[in-house]
């Protein structure tokens, strides 16, 4: 899993039937930003942990879902400089 | 998924069966590099468009046996590659 943080919305109105009208999110793994589906319904500037491959299909409604990457998860509190999240604690 | 931007059309008259009569588009990352993509939902030259990949490409084609790793799922309607 990735952890990742959230950077806006993502609207794409044309988009594949499959996408349904799941909500997507620009999120930034590292430096370089990528698109998830959002299944926890999360706001920008959220820390949040990402799944991909298959789980990311499951996780994000069923097995046929074509998403390669979903949020599964928004974290409580991390500091990106620390090593150890539940000793870092800023939020 | 990625957010890539479509360079062009590739025409491919030669192709596996599994490929079908699916559109083939150029697509640059943000790194720079060429990749081409599958295209069901009919991107233009210039859209910025997002991409799903591996066995996730497959589902968001029509048929999901179709041999591909690399969908457009949809275009993006307002996008500036800053930010």
């Amino acid at each position: 899993m990735l952890i990742c943080k959230v950077v806006k919305p993502l609207v794409s109105t044309n988009r594949i039937p499959g996408f349904e009208h799941r909500h997507l999110q620009v999120v930034l793994d590292g430096s370089s930003k990528k698109v998830a589906v959002d299944a926890v319904g999360c706001k920008p500037d959220d820390w949040v942990i990402c799944v991909g491959s298959s789980a990311a299909r499951e996780a994000a409604g069923s097995k046929s879902y074509p998403s390669d990457l979903t949020i599964v998860g928004i974290i409580d509190h991390w500091d990106p400089d620390s090593s150890n999240p539940s000793v870092g604690g800023e939020k | 998924m990625e957010i890539m931007q479509v360079m062009g059309r590739l025409v491919c008259t030669q192709r596996v069966a599994g490929l079908g009569h699916m559109h083939l588009r150029i697509l640059q990352n943000n790194k720079g590099k060429k990749l081409v993509a599958v295209d069901p939902v009919g991107a233009r030259e210039g859209n910025w468009v997002f991409t799903s990949s591996g066995s996730a490409a497959r589902f968001a084609c029509p048929d999901p046996s179709t041999q591909t790793d690399l969908t457009i799922g949809g275009i993006i309607d307002f996008w500036s590659p800053d930010g």
